[in-house]
């Protein structure tokens, strides 16, 4: 093993902990049966700005790879968002263009309900809880993360994507840009920006790159940034947790070489 | 079918101006009817690029509150036919204009071109969402320096998400002895980072800044310069020509060598 590749992240910096990430602070997509569910974002967690809920139902949209089939029927799940039935019809829109058709619209909120019966969509109206969410301490647990996400293009400076659960990014991730998984995160592509895996405080999780060039690794509560990447020596890598902290090894042998010891909560080197 | 092109950037003063009035000329020199559109409200400058402050009369605005026919609006210069200038109001702010409001009017303009630039503001807030809303293309203009680069990302990536996916880029401003003394990004590093395709590059070159000055862009200029050359290079590409990109570093050094060859005479 090179001396670089065998690098303890931690030394570089002062140790550091790091908040765990908010679970749900974005729009997500999740299949039940033959139906799309689109879960708007808690209005609490991520600010009611209908600005900002447009970018973040745009950018999502953009970004993930179609899973379903053309003219899917769609479920939006409003929580507690106030919307009106332009803004409604501009999201059905925007599904239209991934051929997703909006038939449902679950929402907390009765003005929400009756803009959004007035235009013809199908309405539920619940006691304010998205589905089956898990409490914050249980969501660091692998069974409680939702699909893996996959982000089809690269991530630019200023996007963030926040998923409770592992997220696959199939390009780059640049400068500037931000991932936040409750699981793994695997970049097949450079990880320029920052990315934090086991945001929930799982300290299994790892992040993995093609090529790490990442501003700022964070895993669970700890912190770290990668030494200034030599362009000669480029392979891909894994970030994982240890006692002394994240560390970086050449991820061709890694799981060979090392084992998660669930007592401690950390990675051994077992070679 | 009309192109309505936006020329953007995220950060201020790297060169959206100077492109919109050089390459709209060009194109307007290629006997293309354009209409430049500047959505920079409140710091409107581009009738003074293409020297046409004096001729304005009314403004975007006007036409939008419906004080103005729209043909009444548009500037238009004996010089240039082809080309008609669209001023921002130079005393309102910004909020002044709302997107479905720029977007009708950009739409209205498109019956009557084959062109349409739209010169957008810096930042990424109302101006930026006025100018890209009709728009189904954009270049964006970038200086080789990261704090350019990374808000260019940023606005690459605003733009894909509101469904304008033919991006392509300009990096302005090279300084070739920069660049090969390492102390400047190169082209290169720039197209690592955003992975757009390259319309073109412009030096860095105060003749630029004389032309602007005197509201003559350098691009119709009859004197033949390495700007003149770079942005009618541009409009051809934008026209589907296959033209090569100048490569400044190597221009640079068969200037520096022949140079040396002389002194060593
Ligand atoms: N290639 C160049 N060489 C030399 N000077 C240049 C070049 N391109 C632009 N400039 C100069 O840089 C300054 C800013 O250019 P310009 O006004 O076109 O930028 P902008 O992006 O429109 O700015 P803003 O964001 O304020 O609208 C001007 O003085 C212009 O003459
Ligand atoms: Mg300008």
């Amino acid at each position: 093993m090179t001396p670089k590749a065998n690098a303890k992240l931690s030394d570089l910096i002062p140790p550091q902990t790091v908040a765990l990430g908010k679970a749900d602070a974005q729009v997500r997509l999740t299949r039940q049966d033959d139906c799309i569910q689109i879960l708007l974002p808690d209005p609490e967690v991520a600010g009611s700005s209908w600005l900002e809920l447009w970018d973040s139902l745009k950018q999502r949209l953009h970004n993930t790879e179609a899973f379903w089939k053309s003219g899917a029927i769609a479920k939006l799940w409003a929580g507690k968002h106030l919307l009106d039935s332009r803004q409604l019809q501009a999201i059905a829109d925007a599904l239209a263009k991934v051929r997703l058709d909006l038939r449902w619209v679950v929402t907390a909120r009765r003005q929400t309900a009756v803009a959004a019966a007035g235009s013809g969509f199908s309405v539920e109206q619940i006691t304010p809880k998205a589905p089956d969410q898990p409490t914050p301490d249980l969501a660091s647990s692998a069974e409680y993360w939702a699909e893996p996400l996959y982000v089809k293009s690269t991530l630019r400076s200023g996007q963030e994507v926040s998923h409770p659960g592992t997220v696959i990014v199939c390009g780059d991730t640049n400068p500037g840009s931000t991932i936040v998984a409750a699981g793994d995160i695997i970049v097949l592509g450079r990880l320029r920006g920052i990315a934090h895996a086991g945001s929930q405080g799982n300290a299994a999780c790892q992040i993995f790159a093609l090529r790490m060039e990442a501003m700022q690794l964070r895993i669970a509560q700890s912190l770290a940034r990668p030494p200034e990447a030599d362009p000669d020596q480029l392979y891909p890598e894994m970030a994982y947790l240890t006692e002394s902290g994240i560390r970086l090894a050449p991820a061709d042998n890694f799981f060979k070489t090392h084992r998660f010891a669930i007592d401690q909560n950390i990675w051994l080197d077992s070679a | 079918m009309t192109r309505i092109i936006v020329v953007t950037s995220g950060k201020g003063g790297v060169g959206k101006t100077t492109m919109t009035a050089n390459l709209g000329s060009a194109i307007a020199k290629r006997g293309h009817k354009i209409a430049l559109v500047d959505a920079d409200f409140g710091l409107r400058n581009l009738d003074l690029l293409l020297g046409l402050e004096n001729r304005v009369v009314y403004t975007a605005i006007e036409a939008i509150a419906g004080d103005c026919r729209l043909e009444q609006a548009l500037v238009r210069d004996k010089r240039q036919p082809n080309l008609a200038l669209l001023p921002a109001a130079q005393n309102r702010n910004k909020e002044a204009v709302n997107p479905e409001q720029m977007k009708k009017l950009v739409l209205q303009l498109a019956e009557k071109f084959d062109y349409i630039l739209v010169d957008c503001p810096a930042g990424i807030e109302l101006g930026f969402r006025n100018a890209i809303v009709a728009a189904q293309e954009a270049i964006i203009v970038t200086t080789p320096e990261v704090t350019a680069v990374r808000d260019a990302d940023r606005v690459i990536g605003l733009l894909e998400a509101n469904d304008i996916t033919n991006i392509r880029l300009i990096v302005n401003r090279i300084r070739p002895e920069m660049v090969q003394l390492q102390n400047m990004m190169s082209v290169e590093d720039v197209l690592e980072i955003l992975a757009v395709p390259l319309l073109g590059v412009v030096p860095d070159d105060e003749r630029i800044i004389t032309s602007s000055n005197r509201g003559e862009p350098i691009a119709l200029s009859t004197e033949q310069s390495l700007p003149a050359i770079a942005f009618n290079n541009i409009v051809r590409r934008l026209e589907g020509e296959d033209i090569p990109v100048l490569d400044l570093v190597a221009t640079h050094n068969t200037l520096l060598n022949r140079i040396r060859r002389l002194f060593r005479k």
